[in-house]
């Protein structure tokens, strides 16, 4: 470059320079510098900095990522709580439990309802947008105190915004050896109460989300609806 | 009283002025705080200008308090209420810089848009400060995120559900909400992690962020100057003189015949003929 402009000067172009005969001439060099067609040297240290920092930055970055965001977005693993023996839930009444011990719904409080022949579990984390709701025995219902969401006795919505009925967990029931006993009930998560012995334990599994229709979806967060337009919003 | 400057006397003076030579000249300290203060402002400038250094003051109060409370609190489910009472009952002062640090947070988040109101109103977003206004605008929400993260850390009855409708109203903003709910409480639900992610997206993510965008947004204020209130007889003189101008050019382009009609006296039998043709 420097090559090139003392090269201009001597040949007289540019005003107040010298221009006269130069003792050594200097050697007209072409350069690849600016030439596209061409990979210098420095060009081409230049391209392996920047990739070799790519790659080292991303061996930073790549790990911490996953260590702060992996594990938050997993679907947790299926899981069966014992939560007492059947004659805990007696026949015509919704039985309000806190779920312990270490698993991933540890600290929920489910409403054990033993009504019409089945046993369901009704998570009480309203379907809005996720404080508790507290059962009435009175109405034989769900009331919200953020948002006045309503429930009928099953978790329906009766009132309020809440864009879906309440979710439930699974349940089963085993024997002392841990075989299942009886059979599922009329609908999905639930478990029918006919001719069960009252020392068989209840088990508590994953929970999922029903429609108006108590038909059973994945699991939603709070304010998903599962039925209608909206709930293409919320694909995964 | 005639007097000749011929530098400090003193020899506290001479020493003062000697260091503040040795830096500037290796760092250019001098220069930059000539270039960062000392700047040339519209003559009416007002008071409402100051709002932005106000919150960016309640930004250090809350820094310095934060500091400190960090020293007693435990980022822990089963410790942090109580830390949280050592602090506010035992502690020396530790109701003082508790309830700075409380009141100073509202009054950031008062402040912080009020600052607001006043470059929207004095339209001082405009060009060439629109990537100001952007700067800002990104403060705003590291702001409101230092609110809702500082609020669980108090643990009670109120702090959790509150923090848990806010988590759900995040999870159903459509499609990434979900995912982005279950990344800020570390978990599909509100656990043990929660406190500790909040705590430290609340003490060392965001305080980072806030303070890098401060700096930007400060040497944008710098380097752009800033704007005069709209009420500036200068700026008035200005407009009145665009609208002369925009005017002047309406009238240009308007076409023969359909010229603004001035009704005066002399111009009406002009008027007359050219509607009679």
């Amino acid at each position: 470059m420097a090559e090139s402009q003392g090269n201009d000067a001597s040949q007289g172009s540019s005003g107040g320079q010298y221009a006269g005969p130069r003792a050594i001439d200097p050697v007209q060099e072409h350069s690849h510098d600016h030439d596209p067609e061409f990979i210098t040297r420095t060009k081409f240290l230049s391209g392996v900095a920047v990739a070799g920092g790519a790659v080292l930055t991303a061996a930073i970055l790549v790990p911490i990522a996953g260590f702060a965001g992996a594990d938050a977005v997993k679907t947790p693993k299926d899981q069966w709580v014992d939560v007492g023996p059947v004659s805990s839930f007696p026949e015509g009444q919704t039985s309000s439990i806190a779920v312990s011990g270490e698993s991933q719904w540890s600290d929920a409080r489910v409403f054990l309802r033993n009504k019409d022949g089945q046993l369901l579990a009704i998570w009480n984390r309203c379907a809005h947008l996720g404080c508790p709701v507290e059962y009435f025995k009175g109405g034989d219902n769900f009331v919200c105190p953020c948002h006045g969401g309503a429930y009928n006795s099953l978790g329906l919505v009766v009132a309020g915004p809440p864009p879906r009925p309440l979710d439930r967990f699974n349940i089963k029931v085993v024997n002392a050896s841990g075989a299942t006993v009886g059979s599922v009930g009329k609908v999905h998560g639930s478990w029918s109460t006919a001719g069960l012995d009252p020392s068989a334990r209840l088990l508590l599994g994953s929970p999922f989300s029903i429609d108006s229709n108590q038909t059973a979806t994945r699991l939603h967060d709070p304010g998903e609806p599962v039925t209608g337009v909206l709930s293409n919003l919320y694909p995964f | 009283m005639t007097t000749t400057d011929i530098g400090p006397k003193g020899p506290v003076g001479k020493v003062g002025e000697a260091v503040g030579e040795y830096v500037d000249r290796r760092a250019g300290a001098k220069t930059g705080i000539t270039w960062f203060l000392k700047r040339n402002i519209p003559s009416e400038t007002s008071w409402f200008q100051t709002l932005g250094f106000a919150a960016m003051a309640t930004f250090g109060l809350q820094a310095v308090t934060g500091m400190i409370l960090a020293m007693y609190y435990k980022p822990d489910p089963t410790t942090a209420y109580s830390s949280i009472q050592h602090i506010t009952n035992e502690v020396t002062w530790g109701w003082l810089v508790r309830g700075m640090h409380k009141w100073g947070a509202s009054a950031m988040i008062i402040l912080v848009f009020l600052h607001m109101a006043r470059v929207f109103l004095f339209g001082s977003y405009k060009y060439p400060r629109e990537l100001t206004w952007v700067t800002g605008a990104i403060l705003l929400i590291m702001v409101m995120f230092m609110g809702l993260t500082g609020y669980l850390l108090v643990w009670d009855q109120r702090a959790y559900w509150a923090t848990v409708v806010a988590m759900n109203i995040t999870a159903s903003a459509p499609i990434i909400g979900p995912y982005i709910a279950d990344i800020l409480r570390a978990g599909s639900n509100f656990n043990p992690d929660t406190l500790s992610r909040f705590y430290s997206i609340h003490m060392l993510v965001i305080p980072g962020g806030i303070a890098t965008f401060i700096g930007l947004h400060l040497f944008l204020v710098s380097k752009l100057g800033i704007t005069e209130p709209p009420w500036a007889k200068r700026a008035m003189r200005a407009r009145r003189a665009e609208e002369a101008a925009a005017r002047a050019a309406a009238r240009e382009r308007a076409p023969q015949g359909r010229r603004e009609v001035i009704v005066e006296p002399a111009t009406k039998p002009v008027v007359t003929v050219e509607a009679g043709q």
